[in-house]
């Protein structure tokens, strides 16, 4: 796995202060500037959204907000007016309880894993999610919001599901950014340890440069062949702006933002207190040297 | 930033105490109160488990064994007989301590166990080189036993004679000559086989080889036959685990001691502090009633007690507050448990070493101590056995749990069920199969095992098989690695001489808990952005 002829010492040595690691991460980044107490901003994708939106920052319409039973009486009516959307838990965890619903088929709802729920099904699914069953917390609430769509440019290299673009926001300064594609074996997910490619995102040069997939690099897209770099992504003005914003709006100093290129522009998925490290690889680059450059 | 030197002179601070405190306490009890170090360091001891098992018929069964007897080389305490359709009786016959179990119309298999603590202690005789051969007016009246021949000691056959001529230098000799000669020629020259059943001397003589009572027999037909008086041993060499294979050695009276000799082990006038003295001659050590399927094991377990001085100290110096054995024992907390706990936040730490700095990923961070600390009843290879048994079959049920959709507390409470339900059916099936180890996994940390359980079926599900597999192997790994550090009892002895060194291990946390070093594993993860240039 190692290449077979090693750089100098001297040069390992450079390059490895320029990787952050996790206890580096923890101790110089984490701790001094994510307050715990201001964790839950992050956690409760409820509170990310009202608190955010306050600021200007785009995000996806919340259609309906459910917390108790007695409110999903009502949910056909509700629902009769929307053809896509998405519900999910607002304290999920890695995907977990998110339903993407991308049309109807007369009284049912057909979702985008292809099946069909009824509405009493619908019922079941957003009963579960209130009563705790994908967060550790005994209650959570269960919400409806838009389906976003990708923007062309970017649906032309990520074609199995919503593509992210995960930036690292340092005091309102982005630091690191990769787009991450689902593939048909990550089964929609964007997440890399599931089989998502990462692909590193220069901010200076605003084009993608280097990508990963499943530890490995690559140059194309594992399931369509695609190029992967030498790309330019659409709205990076504005996604730059909208971290100048989070900077100024959260008072989570180090945090990875989750934004979704859509035709509309970019908009905010949610926000994440401890970003991990991998985006280091999508990007062949070390986010420390990078996190001391700047500062 | 204030509050960023505040912190750090906090931080000085907490380190400073916690090490200038226990160095101070440690040299303060050494220097100024004077403690013997080598009486505060305890003494190692064995658990002895003699295990004999029976099938009856309806008859009566006898089965008889000899047993240790405290003398000044060995301590035998805390005996105890578990034996309840067999009748013990002890009696002494000559030098040995015989025990005979007798039962009456016995039907089915029957287990017999006793168990006691034993210290044997490590001896050594210097023999002086001017010392002659005794002559028999040398000998005490009562010795003729030690001089006869036996039926497996054929001290007048004409081949030891020839032999000794060999060994032996012509001239005048000397006791140390004889002995280190014929210790030397036993040692190096007669091959050292495994245990085959009886072997007299002349066939050990004869073959060139012999297991440990073959090479006693023939050691022991030769000082006979130069009129020395000499005896074998019965013995059991003590080491943690199970066993069948005991031992012998044998004894050479020399000017008024009975010095020992190994000529398996190579010991010359000394035994080292495992080796337990069972019965003297050359005796069976068990005799039962035949057609009975007769088997035995011997459970060995080291521990480590107070030496009777250290106790004597605690309890008379003002500063018994310190020594914490006797606040213990009056609560009926045993030395050993005491030990245990003193050993986890050692364990702690290794764990915390292997995650933070190594970088290796554990279920749980105090997970690997506990289960180590609770692996020292089943042995290393059970205890992991065992966890593994557990939490793979938990999280089966784990899943079928998921997939009812259960809410997570009351789901909790089953897999906790689970959990117990299983530990009780390997004890049981421990117990059935004779793996009395494996049968103490019920002493597992009960939450531990669940919270465990179900991370492991948390992160299948999530982040996949292979990655939960992964961290198994990973904790696997730490359990073992936490096994072996708090078995050291060099450790041991060190935090129950002086607990004050746990303060030490705070400190070292501490440092741990500012330590911003990339992990290793950091390094093969990140390993192209430091081994290879950006093609780009």
């Amino acid at each position: 796995m190692f290449p077979s002829s090693l750089p100098s010492l001297r040069t390992m040595a450079r390059r490895t202060g320029h990787v952050l690691g996790i206890n580096w991460r923890n101790l110089n980044y984490i701790y001094p500037f994510n307050h715990r107490k201001n964790f839950p901003l992050a956690d409760d994708k409820l509170r990310t959204k009202t608190e955010l939106a306050a600021w200007g920052i785009p995000m996806a319409d919340t259609l309906g907000v459910y917390d108790s039973f007695f409110e999903l009486r009502n949910l056909g009516e509700d629902l009769a007016a929307h053809d896509s959307f998405v519900i999910k838990p607002a304290h999920g965890r890695a995907g977990g309880g998110v339903l993407v619903v991308t049309g109807r088929s007369g009284e049912s709802w057909l979702g985008a894993d292809g099946r069909v729920r009824t509405l009493a099904e619908m019922k079941k699914h957003i009963s579960d999610i209130i009563f705790g069953i994908h967060s550790f917390d005994m209650e959570d609430q269960a919400i409806v919001e838009e389906r976003l769509t990708l923007h062309p440019e970017v649906e032309a290299i990520s074609p199995f599901g919503l593509a992210d673009l995960r930036v690292i926001v340092f005091r309102g300064r982005p630091v690191q950014a990769m787009l991450r594609l689902p593939t048909r074996n990550s089964g929609g997910r964007a997440n890399l340890h599931q089989g998502a490619v990462g692909v590193g995102v220069d901010l200076a040069r605003e084009e993608t440069v280097h990508a990963v997939h499943l530890g490995v690099s690559v140059t194309e897209h594992p399931d369509t062949g695609a190029p992967l770099l030498g790309r330019t992504l659409p709205g990076m003005e504005v996604v730059l702006g909208l971290c100048r914003t989070l900077g100024a709006a959260v008072p989570l100093k180090y945090l990875g933002a989750d934004i979704a290129l859509t035709p509309r522009g970019p908009v905010l998925l949610e926000i994440n207190a401890r970003p991990g490290l991998e985006i280091q690889n999508a990007n062949h680059a070390g986010l420390r040297g990078l996190l001391e450059s700047g500062s | 930033m204030g509050s960023w030197n505040a912190r750090r002179i906090g931080y000085a601070l907490a380190l400073l105490l916690t090490l200038a405190l226990p160095l101070g306490l440690i040299g303060y009890k050494l220097f100024v109160l004077d403690y013997p170090l080598d009486a505060l360091i305890p003494a190692v001891s064995y658990q002895v488990e003699i295990n004999m098992e029976v099938a009856g018929h309806g008859d009566d069964i006898t089965v008889s064994t000899y047993l240790p007897k405290s003398d000044s080389r060995q301590t035998v305490s805390k005996e105890a007989n578990f034996a309840d359709t067999f009748a013990l009786s002890l009696e002494t016959v000559g030098e040995n301590r015989l025990a005979t179990w007798s039962g009456e119309n016995i039907t089915g298999r029957r287990q017999i166990r006793y168990t006691l603590s034993a210290q044997p202690h490590n001896i050594r005789y210097e023999i002086s080189p001017e010392l002659r051969l005794p002559g028999p007016e040398d000998l005490p009246p009562d010795f003729e036993a030690y001089l006869r021949p036996e039926p497996g000691i054929q001290v007048r056959d004409p081949s030891i004679q020839e032999a000794l001529q060999r060994i032996l230098p012509q001239g005048r000799l000397t006791m140390l000559d004889v002995l280190q000669r014929i210790h030397r020629h036993l040692q190096d020259n007669l091959k050292n086989k495994d245990f085959s059943g009886f072997t007299d001397a002349l066939t050990a003589l004869k073959l060139g080889e012999g297991s440990c009572n073959g090479k006693g027999r023939l050691f022991v037909a030769m000082a006979r036959s130069l009129n020395i008086p000499a005896r074998l041993v019965g013995g059991l060499i003590l080491e943690q685990g199970s066993k069948r294979v005991s031992h012998q050695w044998v004894e050479i009276h020399v000017n008024g001691h009975w010095v020992p000799f190994d000529t398996i082990n190579d010991h010359f006038a000394e035994v080292p502090a495992n080796f337990l003295t069972l019965y003297y001659g050359d005796l069976g050590l068990f005799r039962h009633t035949s057609n009975v399927n007769f088997q035995y094991f011997f459970k060995m377990s080291r521990r480590l007690v107070p030496k009777p001085e250290a106790e004597q100290s605690a309890n008379t110096s003002f500063l018994n507050l310190f020594h914490i054995f006797a606040v213990f024992e009056r609560i009926g907390i045993s030395q050993n448990l005491l030990k245990i706990i003193l050993m986890i936040p050692i364990g702690a730490l290794v764990t915390i070493i292997f995650r933070n700095v190594i970088g290796l990923e554990t279920f749980g961070t105090f997970l690997p101590a506990l289960i180590a600390a609770a692996a020292r009843e089943t042995g290393l290879l059970w205890g992991l056995v065992g966890f593994v048994l557990i939490i793979i079959l938990v999280s089966l049920v784990r899943m079928v749990l998921d997939w009812l959709q259960l809410l997570h507390s009351p789901k909790m409470g089953i897999i906790l069920t689970t959990v117990v339900i299983l530990m009780l059916t390997l004890t049981i099936l421990g117990v059935r199969f004779n793996l009395f180890e494996f049968a103490h996994v019920t002493l597992f940390p009960i939450a531990v095992l669940a919270i465990t359980a179900e991370r492991f079926a948390l992160v299948q599900t999530e982040q996949g098989l292979a990655k939960a597999l992964r961290i198994m192997a990973a904790t696997l790994v730490v359990i073992a690695a936490c096994y072996v550090v708090m078995d050291s009892l060099f450790l041991q002895s060190l935090v129950l001489a002086f607990q004050e060194v746990l303060l030490v291990v705070i400190a070292l946390n501490l440092w741990l808990g500012k330590w911003i070093g990339m992990r290793v594993t950091e390094f093969y993860r990140f390993r192209r952005l430091i081994f290879t240039a950006r093609s780009a």
